[in-house]
């Protein structure tokens, strides 16, 4: 009863006090403006864990939008399911003076499925409210609560929810039994984080923060979890979807994964275990017995992805994908192990949050269930372990790319989880290698062959092509190249599974007027396949590191026959650049009629001081203007 | 008894509908064995054949519905036909739903031949089906057949009953045509005497089989009957739809069937309604509906909240400008579109609306005004061209108001707070509208307006002795030209981001000052004006310069690829692009290889390029460079020309002058 009372207090006391509040726009502080779109006046969210199957998420939000830019930042977006239950929400509108204009309740949100762009179907709804009011600025106040009948997967604070947002004051309560205990992680705070921990009753800990100013997109900024301040909670022990468990780390996070989750999916009929015997009894090598299973799997399966049960955390049973041939990553990866067990092969589950543009580790200090947003497969051979992505029906096998590679990811092993590293594409790895022959007639055509091979993560990049129809694939062609006028005439791709896949892409192609030709002159494009077209934007007072994450090695050799008697009428194109961020180098030489153009361009990845960004942008704009290079021919 | 009418009505029903229908469960050995549709060898998946039946009947529940019967039988020759074996199926509702599509059992069964050559088939699991809810009015209905590998056939069926409440303006339409091709597809509509439709087939194919008979006495409901009529139609050999850039609605190329309601004779108490026969009717019904008629005619409603917004002005255009910009500013737009309002003094409260609510409030408000407003329904681009065989409410999507000031009218939609006044989306530029008045007959009125895109953009640079150039770029952006400005600038919180933005994307540019005029008057060009310095030589050592008139913005590819186009290039309005340079140079230089005038036109007064050098003896030339697109839609006998002109412009931009010392 006690408890019950107290709870009452705190809620009915959090309101009062935020119903007093002034958000006249004219109060924010004039240093927040600058760069925003909106600005978060107070936000309060407090987590409670009233029960292992109930935990209780009240926020209470007040936001003023100072433009149409801001709009979105003030929209109410509410996720709920089956475990997630809406008990309340509503809100006002405040004019620019702080004073009311109208009132909304959860009535006035709408109601829709949640789709995350490729899933056939997902558990997930969403209530979302749109404030309509365009006459700036304006605030919105608004405070919601939910019932989670769970006690793992708790809210993370974000107190800065994007760009363009300012934060003048939020503040995070995180409040749980005496015995309910937690592990934390505050990231990316600086000095400006207020923490306190009041234990007279219950837990309760405290966050706060206040005036952060708008950050500004920035490009090859790093990850926004890398930056963005955010606190995390995990609980010692837990109830999730009726299953009890408890963790401290990845290890005994990943065994009650492993058992709870996965141990018991992987049955398969008599005649299926016959079968992969059968498959793979001339193969000796396990390895190779893998990839033929692989393959196998490949063949039978497609992707179809169905998110339901436990929190989307549990796969199908490897049965039903034998029967249905379909599955999302984890029900694939499932299967895959299911199918190597009968063939005594052992492989790991392992959950990786996936991603081309940034590669993210699971955080190596602090275990908890939202991290990770995919599953792939992990065989841990001896002295060679091999990696596997179930959901592509064409990828050699052990081949990650670029979705998954170089980061930390979860295997969840019987003895427990374990954080293990994907393997790297190094800056040589992923190559690009180009040579072309080509010839530029009296009338300025241009015609020859060109050959690329694309090494590493760059293996996949011709995979959408490959399986087009002709007719489509010359379409699609004409749109990676930039010579004007393209006619291609034959191409082919070959592409190599081996355990280093690449592809091989031979084009002949003719091209009119690509030269220019007139009054004893003749200009063309000395790079006309391989251009990078513009630097990445300047800007002013950064704030990050430059963060590449992903080099890679471009290699071109043109050769250029050009008709007879012309000599060059300026300076040849020679550039060498070699800076800790990239290389570039770029030649031409005429002897006689042969033009010969080479080109190196390598961009190493890495995190570099964020004065060296003006160096970065520098060194595109040199590549530009050597990719813009005209070739200028004149009669001898 | 009735109940007992009702299912010898559905027995007999069933047995007429095997007899259309091709045989479920039947899968030759030759469907299995086929490896590609030797009509289109690349075709990842064709269908082999598919029946429709749509039928108007009393259901189970007393109330009349539109029930469907689909049946299809699919081949997947490869894994990318895989998809074909999903199918969304979109079901609509009413407000408090109490009108939904429902579907009733999907049965279906993958065949394939296994490893050892017999014929494999694996069951749907009809508990396999999803709904998910895409929005107040719709959701969708999902399911995807199980066991699927290569060169296996699919085959499935459903039901779907749809309340005649949703859909009595449009029986149940029917896609010929698809991303894959079929080898035949046959729909059979059938159709009781209390209810007229007139079809309509979209697209260029040719019906194989058109046929029609009379089933007596097949329709009956709480003592009125009637009979019906059964039409079959079908098509052979339907080749894949494919899309092509820059045109309009795939929907107006797809062949398609269509059916709009004529009459409709209630069977409850047998009063007739006439739909569609005439535009009149048309007028009729929408002047008395409550959603169209009933809004429009409250032209005092806002009278006493607007009357502030204008106070003072006597011109009529001057009060029609003001009332434009006031609901422009009023309202936010809540994305939903359509011609009909929940009543738009509920919205105007609320400050939100669809299309219909904050044009209806429009159109009232001027009117109110004393200003002579019509609503103009429109079919938008998206939704595809309007069909004028018949007169049909339904196929319109959108409204906006049609301002009759002097002799002059003026189409408005105050959705867009950035829209100029008289101009209108681009999506609106569909062909014509319907004008609707609440006094006066309706009728078409053309939609290409005279609006275009227009930018003029003046360069006036001086070379200096350090090898950098200083000067001033003045960009005027008018018409829709002036409207995609302002998005552009009003993506970032402050004119001065905008510029920093711009700044950012030319390394070698440095603006030292900047100005932005006419970003809030929306019915003046936008001007920037930027005094620039840019860093194009490194040293002015060498003998001679060369230079590039379009060293900060050049075209280098094309945007039309195709050696042959099937479909129109619908642009949506006209364009004219303007640069002109000019350049001062230092006393020691002259122009070495001054460019040549260029005048290339398109047919039919369809656009030109034109380029022209002048030079003046102190060292200063003017370079001029017009880009002029007349038409907002070229044919695709047009799009080589198009594609050559654009050719032009390349080369042209590609040149180089050089400047060399005397």
């Amino acid at each position: 009863m006690k408890l019950i009372l107290f709870t009452l207090f705190l809620v009915s006391g959090f309101l009062y006090t935020h119903a007093q509040e002034n958000y006249d726009a004219s109060l924010i502080p004039k240093e927040l403006l600058q760069h925003a779109s909106s600005v978060i006046r107070d936000q309060q969210m407090s987590v409670r864990v009233e029960s292992l199957d109930n935990t209780i998420v009240q926020v209470k939000s007040a936001i003023t939008v100072l433009n149409k830019n801001g709009d979105e930042d003030a929209e109410i977006v509410l996720e709920y399911d089956k475990s997630r239950v809406i008990k309340s929400v509503k809100g006002i509108i405040l004019n620019e003076f702080g004073k009311p204009v109208t009132k909304f309740s959860e009535g006035d949100f709408e109601n829709q499925s949640a789709w995350d762009g490729f899933s056939l179907f997902l558990d997930d709804k969403i209530k979302y409210y749109r404030p309509a009011f365009s006459q700036y600025p304006y605030t919105v106040v608004y405070e919601y609560e939910m019932k989670l009948k769970q006690s793992l997967d708790f809210p993370q604070w974000e107190p800065v929810p994007g760009y363009g947002v300012a934060v003048q004051k939020s503040s995070f309560t995180f409040t749980c039994a005496k015995d309910f205990n937690i592990r934390y992680k505050e990231n990316n705070f600086h000095d400006n984080l207020v923490r306190s921990k009041n234990s007279a009753l219950l837990n309760t800990y405290t966050w706060s923060v206040s005036n952060i100013k708008a950050a500004k997109i920035e490009p090859y900024r790093p990850y926004y979890k890398n930056v963005t301040p955010y606190v995390q909670v995990a609980p010692e022990k837990f109830r999730y979807f009726g299953l009890d468990g408890s963790f401290t780390d990845w290890k005994t996070l990943g065994k009650w994964e492993y058992d709870k989750l996965l141990a018991s999916r992987t049955e398969l009929s008599p005649e299926t275990i016959e079968h992969m015997r059968d498959l793979t009894k001339d193969i000796s090598d396990p390895k190779l017995k893998a990839k033929k299973i692989y393959e196998y799997m490949q063949g039978k399966t497609h992707y179809i992805s169905v998110q339901v049960g436990i929190g989307g955390n549990q796969p199908f049973l490897a049965s039903d994908v034998d029967k249905q041939n379909y599955g999302d990553c984890k029900a694939l990866v499932n299967y895959t192990r299911a199918l190597l067990k009968a063939v005594n092969i052992d492989s790991w589950y392992c959950v990786v949050e996936s991603g081309s543009r940034y590669k993210v580790n699971l955080l190596s200090d602090f275990a908890s269930m939202d991290q990770g947003n995919h599953i792939i497969l992990c065989i841990p051979f001896k002295n060679d372990t091999t990696w596997a992505d179930c959901t592509s029906q064409t990828i050699p096998f052990g081949y990650l790319g670029d979705f998954t590679d170089d980061r930390d990811v979860l295997a969840c092993t019987p003895e427990g989880g374990k954080l293990i590293h994907t393997p790297k594409y190094t800056v040589e790895d992923d190559l690009e290698k180009r040579s072309a022959e080509f010839v530029i007639d009296a009338n300025g055509g241009l015609s020859g062959n060109m050959k690329t091979i694309f090494f590493g993560t760059n293996f996949d990049s011709r995979d959408e092509i490959v399986n087009e129809p002709v007719k489509e694939q010359y379409k699609m062609i004409q749109k990676i190249y930039p010579i004007n006028n393209m006619d291609i005439v034959g191409l082919d791709f070959k592409q190599d599974k081996s355990f280093k896949p690449f592809t091989t892409e031979n084009i002949k192609l003719n091209a009119r007027d690509y030269a220019s030709l007139s009054d004893g002159k003749c200009f063309f494009m000395i790079n006309s396949v391989n251009r990078i077209e513009s630097p990445p934007n300047q800007v002013t007072n950064r704030q990050n590191d430059v963060y590449i994450s992903r080099g890679f090695t471009d290699i071109d050799e043109i050769t250029y026959t050009i008709p007879a008697g012309y000599r060059l009428e300026k300076v040849p194109l020679n550039i060498t650049m070699d800076k800790p961020f990239g290389k570039f180098i770029a030649t031409m030489e005429l002897k006689g009629n042969l033009l010969t153009y080479k080109r190196k361009f390598q961009l190493i990845d890495g995190t570099y001081g964020k004065d060296t960004y003006q160096d970065l942008v520098d060194f595109f704009q040199d590549v530009v203007d050597a990719d813009e290079y005209t070739v200028s021919l004149v009669k001898s | 008894m009735r109940t007992f009418l009702i299912l010898v009505l559905s027995f007999c029903f069933l047995q007429l509908a095997t007899a259309q229908d091709f045989p479920y469960g039947q899968i030759s050995t030759d469907e299995l064995n086929m490896k590609n549709y030797a009509s289109d060898i690349s075709a990842h998946a064709v269908v082999l054949r598919e029946y429709g039946k749509a039928q108007i009947q009393v259901a189970s529940d007393d109330n009349i519905k539109v029930m469907f019967e689909y049946h299809v039988k699919i081949k997947i020759f490869d894994k990318k036909g895989f998809d074909e074996a999903t199918t969304e199926i979109k079901l609509r509702n009413n407000d408090d739903h109490s009108d939904m599509d429902e579907i009733e059992k999907v049965t279906g069964a993958t065949y394939f031949t296994g490893d050892d050559g017999t014929i494999h088939k694996v069951e749907f699991d009809p508990k396999k089906v999803y709904t998910t809810r895409d929005y107040k009015y719709q959701s969708t209905f999902k399911f995807t057949m199980p066991a699927l590998v290569e060169g296996c056939v699919v085959e499935y069926t459903y039901r779907l009953f749809s309340p005649i409440g949703l859909h009595l303006d449009n029986f149940h339409p029917w896609e010929f045509q698809s991303d894959i091709p079929k080898v035949y597809s046959e729909f059979e509509a059938i159709i009781p005497g209390h209810f007229t439709y007139n079809a309509a087939l979209r697209g260029y194919l040719k019906l194989t089989k058109n046929t029609s008979s009379v089933l007596k006495g097949c329709f009956s409901t709480h003592g009125a009957a009637s009979d019906c009529s059964d039409i079959i139609y079908a098509m052979s050999d339907i080749p894949a739809f494919i899309e092509e850039d820059d045109m309009t609605s795939p929907k107006n190329y797809l062949s398609t069937l269509s059916f709009d309601l004529v009459e409709f004779t209630n069977p409850y108490n047998g009063v007739v309604t006439k739909e569609t026969k005439e535009w009149k009717d048309i007028d009729y019904s929408l002047k008395s509906d409550y959603a169209f008629g009933g809004q429009l005619k409250r032209k005092d409603l806002l009278k006493d909240r607007i009357l502030p917004a204008y106070a003072g002005k006597t011109d009529d255009l001057e009060k029609a400008k003001a009332i434009y910009a006031y609901l422009q500013k009023w309202f936010k737009w809540n994305d939903y579109i359509g011609y009909e309002s929940d009543g738009i003094k509920k919205a105007f409260e609320s400050h939100t609306g669809s299309i219909a609510d904050i044009n209806m409030a429009l159109i009232t408000a001027l009117n109110g005004a004393g200003i002579n407003t019509e609503a103009v329904l429109l079919s938008t681009r998206e939704n595809g061209l309007l069909n004028d065989l018949y007169p049909a409410v339904n196929k319109f999507n959108y409204i906006i108001a049609k301002a009759n000031i002097g002799d002059k009218i003026y189409l408005l939609d105050a959705s867009d707070p950035l829209m100029a006044f008289g101009m209108l989306p681009l999506k609106c530029l569909n062909d014509k509208g319907r004008v609707f008045s609440l006094d006066k007959p309706s009728y078409w009125i053309d939609l290409n307006l005279p609006q275009k895109e227009t930018s003029n953009s003046v360069m006036e640079f001086t070379l200096q002795d350090d090898g950098k150039i200083k000067g001033t770029i003045t960009n005027y952006s008018m018409g829709y030209e002036a409207y995609k400005k302002r998005v552009a600038i009003k993506k970032f919180n402050t004119t001065d981001e905008y510029v920093e933005d711009i700044a950012g994307k030319f390394p070698k540019l440095k603006i030292l000052k900047s100005e932005i005029s006419n970003l809030d008057s929306l019915d003046k060009p936008v001007m920037e004006k930027y005094e620039v310095e840019i860093n194009i030589y490194d040293k002015m050592a060498a003998g001679s310069l060369t230079f590039n008139p379009f060293f900060l913005d050049r075209m280098t590819t094309n945007p039309y690829k195709l050696t042959e186009r099937s479909y129109p290039v619908d642009r949506g309005m006209p364009g004219d692009y303007r640069t002109t340079l000019i350049m001062h140079l230092p006393a020691q230089y002259v122009v070495d290889n001054p460019p040549k005038a260029l005048g290339i036109a398109l047919p039919n007064n369809g656009g030109r390029f034109l380029t022209d050098f002048q030079a003046s003896d102190d060292n200063t030339f003017t370079f001029s460079h017009i880009i002029q697109l007349n038409k907002s839609i070229y044919s695709s006998q047009e799009y080589p020309y198009l594609k050559e002109l654009y050719n032009n412009i390349i080369q042209s931009e590609k040149a180089e002058m050089v400047f060399k010392k005397k």
